[in-house]
């Protein structure tokens, strides 16, 4: 592998890790708060990227797509928390597991019936068409779009959740959900804005992802195991193990598909269950 | 003794009576796909017996039990195509090759709890998908075709349909006789005290992991007949055996039934497979999000399922009887 293919995998490697720090991060915050994990998640943004692609479809702005996209997947997601997931909270948190499970069939199969099977491309802006060159290295502009766009999201997310009050009480309620409600703060409405926020972030990302390569209708559990794997290599619950965990997926989808096409996945789960089995906490324990 | 009470005790028999003069009827009373659409419940209604020990018992809720109905499924094609055309020899290496997977996946698997475990038969079956995705020896993609009928011996044709009915729903009677003697057991009395409270088992001195082992391979074991049972009739295999998303439908039929009943678990796989035959005709594969429709509502309104509903009923019909 030469130098500069090297680069250009590290870079793209980064680029899909960036995007999948927002699936990974909001899926685990949503764990984190509320302890459910959130199978629907992957469903939820491939929505985001469809309703994207149809936005854009009638004559909108990408950027304008990419603001609504997420405000729709979000407000369904409220819809979804207050219906379905606020039943469960307090019986057995696997129901909360199968009931996602149900909600990502129902989701992905919606798309299914309502945009077909066939994959789409999202225009890119005009702007962002085209390749550019970075320190000598071929890069498409888009990519770098994503990479800086994800990376800038990702750092507001983290200077949202430890230098804000609302992320102070994000992190108390990951830590004793109860003593939080003791203290007069609406858990349940919390618990909404998380499961919409999060839900958002994946919309965004969804969008973004689905314009850099495509979209089709079984993206969404590619996004959600990638995401459930990044989060259970960080350690479930953790924001930073999150990030790790997403650039481990990144780098080895770049890197796996140059050095052993079709088997790169394998390198994913291995990992996985040799954390699983070695560290189920996962490398990073703290919130 | 009312009707009620009557029909409890003679239920079985009443549904094993049926299903026996069923073929008969076929063809004449009604069209031959039904005997196909039964066959296939049996097939399926295996799978469940064994992973209803695990999950509805033991309280273990695996995610890739789709590993072991493929792994019975491949090694049947494999020694139907190469090696032999009895089913009895494709029945045994199914069972071996599943019981060995099942000790060492299981000894891995059974120490972690809830959603951990899931991720990792979820992982591990996914080792399995890949592997026979991209296989070159076994078609990778496109699976293998052109399987040969297996034989039966004694002069049977499983190529008939009508003979494969029998012979599968004697399989599905044998194994759900053979799991109810086992959750009626000791051990099996140990696995429902191990879901409720994994530490007072410890207390009284089972060995907790050894008894979730047992039950893992026991499941295991189910999967790999039933996964035998249906390369037989399909005489065709593809990577879909592996996939997660039959892991997945496992699940659901074993809720929808009502886990930890046996029967609520047939009663699902029953369910399922018609509605899917019957909406899939004109809605395809979106079917799916009414089975996921219904999925959610039951886990919301009546998380024990379709024999919670007949407890339900059967517990109206008791209080008009008292009356």
């Amino acid at each position: 592998m030469s130098v500069d293919l090297f680069f250009t995998n590290l870079l793209y490697g980064l680029t899909i890790g960036s995007a999948l720090i927002l699936i990974a991060s909001s899926l685990s915050i949503i764990f984190g708060v509320m302890g459910v994990v959130n199978f629907a998640h992957g469903s939820l943004a491939m929505l985001g990227a469809y309703l994207g692609y149809s936005l854009i479809l009638w004559k909108m702005n990408f950027w304008v797509a990419l603001i609504i996209s997420p405000l729709v997947v979000g407000a369904l997601a409220m819809a979804i928390e207050g219906f379905t997931l606020r039943p469960l909270y307090g019986k057995d948190p696997l129901l909360q597991f199968f009931l996602t499970y149900g909600l990502a069939m129902i989701i992905g199969n919606l798309v299914l019936y309502f945009w077909g099977s066939d994959p789409h491309g999202i225009d890119k802006p005009i702007l962002l068409q085209g390749p550019t060159s970075i320190a000598g290295i071929i890069y498409p502009k888009f990519r770098l779009f994503v990479f800086i766009f994800s990376a800038v999201l990702a750092i507001v997310l983290w200077l949202f959740i430890t230098r804000t009050t609302w992320g102070i009480i994000l992190r108390a309620g990951i830590h004793n959900r109860e003593l939080v409600g003791a203290f007069g703060i609406n858990m349940s409405t919390v618990y909404t804005l998380v499961f919409a926020l999060g839900s958002a972030l994946a919309a965004i990302a969804g969008v973004i992802l689905g314009a850099m390569r495509n979209i089709n209708p079984a993206m969404d559990l590619d996004l959600v195991t990638s995401g459930l794997i990044a989060v259970v290599i960080g350690g479930l619950g953790s924001f930073r193990g999150a990030v790790l965990g997403a650039f481990v997926i990144g780098l080895s989808e770049s890197f796996g598909a140059q050095l052993w096409p079709g088997f790169s996945k394998f390198t994913v789960y291995i990992v996985m269950v040799a954390i699983l089995l070695w560290r189920p906490e996962g490398l990073i324990k703290e919130v | 003794m009312g009707f009620p009470g009557f029909l409890k005790k003679y239920s079985g028999w009443i549904v094993l009576v049926c299903l026996l003069l069923f073929p008969l009827s076929a063809g004449t009373l009604v069209s031959g796909f039904y005997t196909s659409l039964f066959i296939r419940i049996f097939i399926f209604g295996l799978v469940l017996l064994g992973f209803d020990i695990l999950m509805g018992y033991g309280g273990r809720p695996s995610f890739g039990h789709a590993m072991f109905f493929g792994t019975g499924a491949y090694v049947s094609a494999f020694l139907f195509k190469y090696v032999t055309s009895s089913i009895w020899i494709a029945l045994g290496g199914s069972i071996f090759s599943c019981a060995l997977i099942g000790i060492v996946i299981g000894y891995l698997c059974i120490r972690s709890h809830g959603l951990y475990f899931i991720f990792l038969t979820f992982a591990f079956s996914q080792f399995f998908f890949l592997f026979f995705h991209s296989w070159k020896f076994f078609g990778a993609a496109d699976g293998m075709s052109g399987i040969p009928k297996p034989t039966l011996g004694f002069l049977f044709d499983l190529g008939d349909r009508t003979v494969f009915y029998y012979f599968s729903l004697g399989i599905l009677v044998v194994g759900y006789l053979l799991a109810r003697h086992i959750v009626n057991s000791a051990f099996g009395r140990a696995l429902v005290g191990i879901r409720q409270n994994e530490e007072r088992i410890a207390f009284l001195g089972f060995d907790v992991h050894r008894c979730m082992l047992v039950a893992f391979l026991i499941s295991a074991i189910y999967g790999g007949v039933a996964g035998c049972l249906f390369t037989g009739y399909q005489n065709f295999v593809s990577p879909a055996v592996y996939h997660w998303s039959l892991s997945g439908e496992i699940l659901i039929m074993d809720l929808l039934g009502g886990m930890g009943t046996l029967i609520g678990p047939l009663i699902g796989t029953a369910f399922v497979i018609y509605l899917g035959d019957f909406l899939s005709s004109w809605m395809h594969e979106t079917w799916l999000m009414v089975l996921g429709a219904l999925y959610v509502i039951v886990i919301l309104f009546s998380p024990e399922g379709i024999m919670g509903l007949i407890k339900k009923i059967n517990a109206l019909w008791i209080q008009k009887d008292a009356v």
